[in-house]
């Protein structure tokens, strides 16, 4: 019998019509390692309230079929004795904090639990320990990062010892090292300490390597599980619109082509693992007789620079410096990716751009005119800047208002707006929601009136704070060519990212960034294989490039970031040396 | 909003810190009682002045200075429209009488900035409600004081993204009729009244996987222990309060101790 047995789970949320779960049948062994993975609104989330009884004791509506964890019914047992069984965490690290430091709030569910101080002690110290934050015990919770806030999380749940942890997508808010960092975590926890864990997660690439299955669900539904291996080659995933993991694509390419690979690979040295046996013999070739002339697109753009920011340095506070010194030139039609770990300046430097936040010191020119004396206003009016969260700035009564909204404030003509509202609706496709509020709609189609709402004002440069974050894979893929739409309009496009794998598709110019300063400025292939410079920015690598990098012995190219790219350059190598 | 900037606790690990918070709290009582039993510019100047050396011990000038900064316009409020009104009441004269009232009223002001602000920046809110919880408070009100406290930060970042995004949507807070600037605040407000909402529904269900509420007998990680320090302190308030009183109630006025006519 297995840990957790569903049978026949269906659930429609109170007032709404279509149910969203449709029948989902699955069996968890103790132990096991979950991967749950599905593109938005399939049900993950859902289905992981039903294991800890947030349905249907929190959330009423219609519950059919059996939910049995560690041997107890959900239906029967309230959330806070399931609490006990199994720990769920959530996707954002500030709404599941309620302690100012950071040991209180470990001790909080105890509390709950009216646990005697002295056991609960030993409990925090587990917590702490397993998770590896217990340095920052003593620390206030609002000074950590968003990777330590997420530790935190899973300590505190961790103390009620449970011996199921539900993790829903704990990693959205996260650079790639502290995704990585959480992934380890939860790593140790199923080996060391044998708790079966269940991970929502749309970031396949690193996490694939970790789990013992996958899960994929659609609809409400459960539409494939198995090892890995299996699922991500099998094409039922591909068509559900699922992420799969690079280096997965990677060997399914090179099996297409004629490469036998007898295991699939989930990490890169497995990978390399694999194929070591047919290009061994191509060591001592030369670098140029394997290197295909692939000439490299970075994209067309004029010379005539349209932005100019020169010796940029700005404090939110004296003594916390969040740009030093930072000069940088951006060209019209450019498309520009800046990189760097949380807090590095991204954000801080692109708020520069539209005049939110004015130069301490330093200066910036918007087609050779310094913009110290425009205002916001008549900033925005060239450089459109959208910020992460979609939340943060629709409040119309329906989306067509909202798009209007920036529209009235600059004083367009009243047909003008019309005119410009019905374009961008087409253009992100979001004309049937016109009358809707913009608040029923998915968190997707959020983000895209947010997006529209920029647009319809047609600004010269575009900027992207976070455009990634929260996305599935084919929300990614549209805003990519998306992105290369805009790009055909002669528009110049900047992203602020974290997101290596989404850079490794679009390949922009890539600006890195790391306390406060520019670090690497150069050509996709250029910065992702600049170690020295991505490690100081704590930026990992795409998986194709941790690939190549240990591939250099062959003979091969270093700077691949690209599948594509990765499968014609082995099959040439497998080629020359027979 | 500086003033308030004065009440917010940041760690520290002075003596004054240590104090337990419910002696601290009878301490700033019993400043805050003096205070408005006396009228006098001398006492209430004593009473300012024997408060410094504690702020500094707590190492908190510069926080301290900064909600005097913040008081300060208050302040000169209050000095004014004591001598104005003092000036047109009695028949537009002013004797140092009126001079010294008027400005003891404003070191008065002065005094319950700083015990204040001496309370709230030495006491971490997980002490406070301790302090709240042996005071029979339920735990509910008690959590949802800590909470406040926790989100005041976030809610402030959330405030500023939404200024930030709808800004740069061409919204222009500062142009405009008194009304059509409060109009404009719409745009502000209803996101992070949504975002609120939105947030406290997460939160719920964080609390419910954290078993909240799972039984009545609560436990606590801390406890409010009274060292022999903390008696020791509170002896000393307590002989304060009973010296305060005998002055004012049983010694002779401080008037006729010092050659009339002296402005202090």
């Amino acid at each position: 019998m297995g840990i957790i047995e569903v049978e026949g789970l269906r659930y429609t949320y109170p007032n709404v019509e279509s149910p969203a779960l449709k029948g989902v049948d699955l069996t968890i062994d103790e132990g096991e390692f979950i991967l749950l993975t599905g593109p938005s609104g399939c049900g993950k989330t859902t289905f992981s309230r039903c294991l800890n009884g947030l349905i249907p004791h929190f959330y009423s509506g219609d519950l059919e079929g059996s939910i049995i964890v560690n041997g107890l019914d959900v239906r029967e047992h309230p959330t806070s004795e399931l609490a006990l069984n199994v720990g769920l965490i959530f996707q954002n690290p500030d709404n599941q904090i309620f302690a100012l430091t950071v040991e209180k709030d470990v001790a909080f569910g105890l509390e709950n639990l009216g646990i005697p101080k002295e056991r609960m002690m030993e409990d925090i110290d587990w917590a702490l320990d397993a998770t590896g934050i217990d340095h920052l015990r003593d620390r206030g919770t609002n000074e950590l990062s968003g990777g330590q806030k997420q530790r935190l999380a899973i300590a505190s749940i961790l103390a009620m010892r449970p011996r199921i942890l539900v993790l829903d997508e704990p990693t959205s808010f996260l650079d790639p090292i502290g995704a990585e960092r959480i992934f380890e975590v939860l790593d140790t926890l199923n080996r060391e300490h044998r708790i079966t864990i269940i991970l929502i997660e749309h970031r396949v690439d690193l996490a694939a390597k970790y789990v013992d299955k996958v899960v994929v669900f659609g609809d409400g539904r459960i539409m494939n599980m198995g090892s890995p291996e299996d699922v991500f080659l099998r094409e039922e995933t591909r068509l559900a619109g699922v992420g799969i993991p690079k280096i997965v694509e990677l060997t399914r390419k090179l099996r297409g082509r004629g490469m036998s690979i007898p295991e699939t690979p989930l990490s890169p040295e497995a990978f390399i693992h694999q194929i070591n046996p047919m290009i061994r013999k191509a060591g001592a070739q030369s670098e140029k007789t394997l290197h295909p002339d692939l000439e490299e697109f970075v994209g067309e753009h004029s010379s005539s620079p349209l932005i100019r920011v020169e010796g940029l340095s700005f404090a939110y506070s004296p003594g916390i410096q969040a740009l030093r010194d930072v000069s940088l030139t951006i060209h019209k039609g450019e498309f520009l990716a800046i990189m760097g770990e949380n807090g590095a300046g991204k954000t801080t430097l692109v708020k520069h751009l539209n005049g939110l936040l004015r130069p301490q010191a330093g200066r910036i020119t918007y087609e050779g005119a310094d913009i110290a004396d425009l205002s916001v206003a008549a900033l925005a009016r060239k450089v459109g800047l959208v910020f992460q969260n979609p939340d943060d700035q629709l409040f119309s009564e329906n989306v067509e208002s909202e798009i209007s909204f920036a529209l009235d404030n600059f004083g367009f003509e009243k047909e003008v707006v019309e005119k410009r509202v019905g374009w961008a609706l087409n253009l992100l496709d979001i004309e049937k929601y016109r009358k809707s509020s913009p608040f029923i709609l998915s968190g997707g189609e959020r983000k895209r009136v947010a997006l529209a709402s920029v647009l319809a004002w047609d600004p010269d440069v575009v900027v992207l704070d976070e455009p990634t974050i929260g996305q599935d894979y084919r929300q990614k893929e549209k805003l990519r060519h998306f992105l290369e739409q805009l790009r055909t309009q002669g528009k110049t496009i900047i992203i602020v990212t974290h997101d290596v794998e989404f850079v490794a598709e679009c390949e922009p110019r890539i600006v890195l960034m790391a306390e406060g300063k520019i670090i690497g400025d150069g050509t996709t292939k250029e910065i992702m294989t600049d170690v020295e410079a991505m490690d100081r920015a704590s930026v990992a690598p795409p998986m194709i490039t941790k690939v190549f990098s240990k591939l250099s012995a062959y003979g091969l190219p270093g700077d691949v970031v690209d599948v594509d790219e990765a499968a014609s350059l082995l099959i040439h190598l497998k080629e020359a040396s027979g | 909003m500086s003033l308030l900037e004065g009440l917010r606790f940041t760690r520290g690990d002075s003596p004054i810190h240590e104090i337990d918070p419910r002696v601290k709290f009878l301490l700033t009582m019993v400043i805050f009682i003096t205070a408005i039993l006396f009228t006098q510019l001398l006492p209430l100047l004593f009473i300012l002045l024997i408060q410094v050396p504690l702020v500094l011990i707590a190492k908190i000038q510069r926080e301290w200075a900064q909600s005097l900064r913040g008081g300060l316009f208050l302040a000169v409020i209050i000095l004014v429209t004591n001598l104005v009104s003092i000036y047109f009441f009695s028949g537009k004269t002013l004797t140092t009488e009126n001079l010294e009232y008027a400005l003891a009223i404003t070191v008065r002001f002065l005094v319950l900035i700083t015990s204040f602000s001496l309370f709230f920046l030495t006491t971490s809110p997980d002490k406070l409600s301790l302090a709240l919880e042996k005071a029979r408070i339920p735990f509910e009100f008690n959590f949802a004081f800590i909470t406040a406290i926790r989100f005041v930060p976030v809610l402030a970042d959330e405030a500023q993204s939404i200024i930030d995004a709808q800004r740069s949507r061409g919204l222009e807070l500062d142009k405009g009729s008194f009304l059509m600037r409060i109009r404009k605040y719409i745009p502000i407000l209803l996101p992070l009244i949504i975002n609120s909402i939105r947030r406290s529904l997460e939160l719920a269900e964080a609390m419910e996987s954290r078993a909240f509420g799972a039984t009545s007998d609560r436990t606590n990680l801390y406890e409010l222990r009274m060292s022999g320090k903390d008696y020791a302190v509170l002896v000393v308030v307590l002989l304060a309060l009973a010296s305060v009183l005998y002055i004012k109630y049983v010694f002779p006025p401080f008037r006729q101790l010092l050659p009339p006519g002296t402005l202090i």
